[in-house]
Order: C-alpha cells, then sequence, then structure tokens
C-alpha cells in the first residue's frame, strides 16, 4: 500500500501543507489528554482506548480540511464517539449511558476507579466519594463521568450523551446533590469561612 | 421541579437575590456562565455570607468529585503524539520536492 493511499490530500502547495499540519497539531495535541480519558471511559480498557483515539486522529486527519477551525474538543469528541459507535454496533446495542459510566465505580464495582491506587487518593473523603458514586443511577454517573472527570463542558457532554444541556444541568445538579447527602450523612458539613 | 431548563442567565438590570444567584450557581462554578452574569455572581458571593458557604461546599463536593479523575499515562500520550508525527510523515510522499 503506498502511502498516500486513503488519504483525500493531494496536490497541494507545501507551504499550503504545512500550515494545514501546524493547525492540526495545534489543535488537536493539547486534547490528547481529554479524548484519552473519554476513550476509556467508553471503551473500559487502557489498549483499546489508545487504538480509539488513533482511529480518530487519523480520521480528524483526514477531515480536518473539511473543519472550521471552531470547537476542536467538540469536533474530536465527536469523532471519537462516532468511531466507537461504528465498532459498538458489529458487538453490541448502543447503550451510551452505561458506556458513558462505566468507568465510574458501580454498586457492585468494587472501591479503585480506573486503576487509580489508593495511594494516589488525595484524603479520607474518597472513600466516600466513592461509594456515593457507586450509588448513583446510570444517568446521573454518566454527566458525572464527562463533566467532572473528563472536564467536558455542559453542550459537550450533551453532544456525548446525546441529550439537551437543559438535562445534563439536572442531572449533573441531583447527582451531586446525591454525592453531598452522603458527604453530609458521613458527618462532613458545609465549610465555614 | 424545574431546574436549569433553560441556558442559564441573570435578569438584566438590578442586582441579583438569593434566589437567583442559587440558580444558577452551579454554572458558575462550573465556568459556564457569561462573563457579565459571572461578575454579578461573584459580587453577590462577596457581600452575601450564606450564599458565599453554599457556594464553597458546592466546589467542595465538586473538588472531591474530581478528585476521583483517574492520572494520564504519559507514555501513551507520547505513543499518540507520535501518531500525530506519523500522520504528518505520511503526507511527505506527496509533497512537491522543493
Amino acid at each position: 500500500m503506498s502511502a498516500d493511499e486513503g488519504s483525500p490530500i493531494t496536490h497541494r502547495p507545501v507551504s499550503t501543507e504545512r500550515g494545514r499540519d501546524r493547525r492540526f497539531r495545534e489543535q488537536v495535541l493539547v486534547e490528547l489528554p481529554v479524548l484519552l480519558r473519554v476513550a476509556r471511559r467508553l471503551t473500559r480498557d487502557t489498549v483499546d482506548a489508545e487504538d480509539l483515539v488513533q482511529d480518530t486522529l487519523v480520521r480528524a486527519y483526514r477531515a480536518f480540511d473539511r473543519f472550521d477551525g471552531r470547537h476542536p474538543r467538540a469536533w474530536l469528541l465527536t469523532i471519537l464517539r462516532n468511531t466507537h459507535r461504528n465498532e459498538l454496533r458489529k458487538r453490541r446495542p448502543d447503550l451510551m449511558d452505561d458506556e458513558v459510566a462505566g468507568r465510574l465505580p458501580a454498586r457492585d464495582g468494587g472501591g479503585r476507579v480506573d486503576g487509580v491506587p489508593d495511594a494516589a487518593l488525595h484524603d479520607d473523603l474518597d472513600p466516600i466519594v466513592r461509594r456515593a458514586l457507586a450509588g448513583l443511577s446510570a444517568k446521573h454517573r454518566a454527566v458525572i463521568a464527562l463533566v467532572d472527570i473528563d472536564g467536558l463542558t455542559y453542550k459537550e457532554a450533551a453532544r456525548m450523551l446525546e441529550v439537551p444541556v437543559g438535562t445534563v444541568m439536572s442531572r449533573l445538579h441531583r447527582a451531586r446533590a446525591k454525592v453531598r447527602a452522603d458527604l453530609e450523612a458521613h458527618g462532613i458539613q458545609g465549610v465555614r469561612r | 421541579m424545574r431546574l436549569f431548563r433553560r441556558a442559564p442567565s441573570l435578569h438584566v438590570g438590578d442586582q441579583p437575590d438569593c434566589h437567583e444567584v442559587a440558580e444558577v450557581l452551579q454554572s458558575y462554578l462550573d465556568g459556564e456562565l457569561a462573563g457579565t452574569d459571572a461578575d454579578r455572581v461573584a459580587d453577590h458571593l462577596a457581600h452575601c455570607a450564606r450564599c458565599d458557604i453554599e457556594a464553597a461546599t458546592v466546589q467542595q463536593v465538586i473538588d472531591a468529585i474530581q478528585r476521583q479523575r483517574p492520572t494520564i499515562d504519559d507514555a501513551a500520550l507520547d505513543r499518540l503524539t507520535g501518531v500525530v508525527d506519523a500522520l504528518e510523515q505520511l503526507d511527505q510522499p506527496r509533497r512537491p520536492s522543493s
């Protein structure tokens, strides 16, 4: 297979190519941590996650000429989600909430979160927080996962979950309220300043 | 109960009261509130101890949740950066020599 097989980029001036590559690099590299976090949540496997991000990068590179340059993270997440969905359709029905919630502990999911060793956790609150997260519904865990863990905006999370932004906000509010109630039930009160 | 069904924003004009601030507090803490509204919420929190305590408490909950964020493997990031390098290299043969 030749190097240029399958790529739409042909007969472009070198200076244009270099500018394109520079813009692609600038807009994509900074988003790699978010892409990797979301991919790990979707695939539930570090190797599969890296493969998914790699496939996403290839597709993004090929489609970069059609990208308007606005909201690169949202654009990349859309490609990642579609790439994952295409792969998933080959194997099982699509259940986005369950997929996205996957990397947070479910009620029967044990105490670890995504392979983070206990030593990396910061204080005594964390076991309580993890139990609280495990007690959330899949829909509520999904929105916590995307916004609080992966760092997505409301709009980005809404796009991932295919729900309105208002739904993301209300689910987030309820999920955090549940975590807060669990913390307060363990005697951890609001801060006083 | 209706919660945040519309895009969050404050009424134009008077300074927001505690109820209005409570409605947009989550968006404010998540950095989702537009600049002027965010400034007005910040100003309210600076002068209202009750709302300020509520904001700090919600922030504490958010911080506790965010501490569950998994670490990213630097080696994986390096490999993916290498993928970007490789994509650009693959394009090189198509470029006319200068």
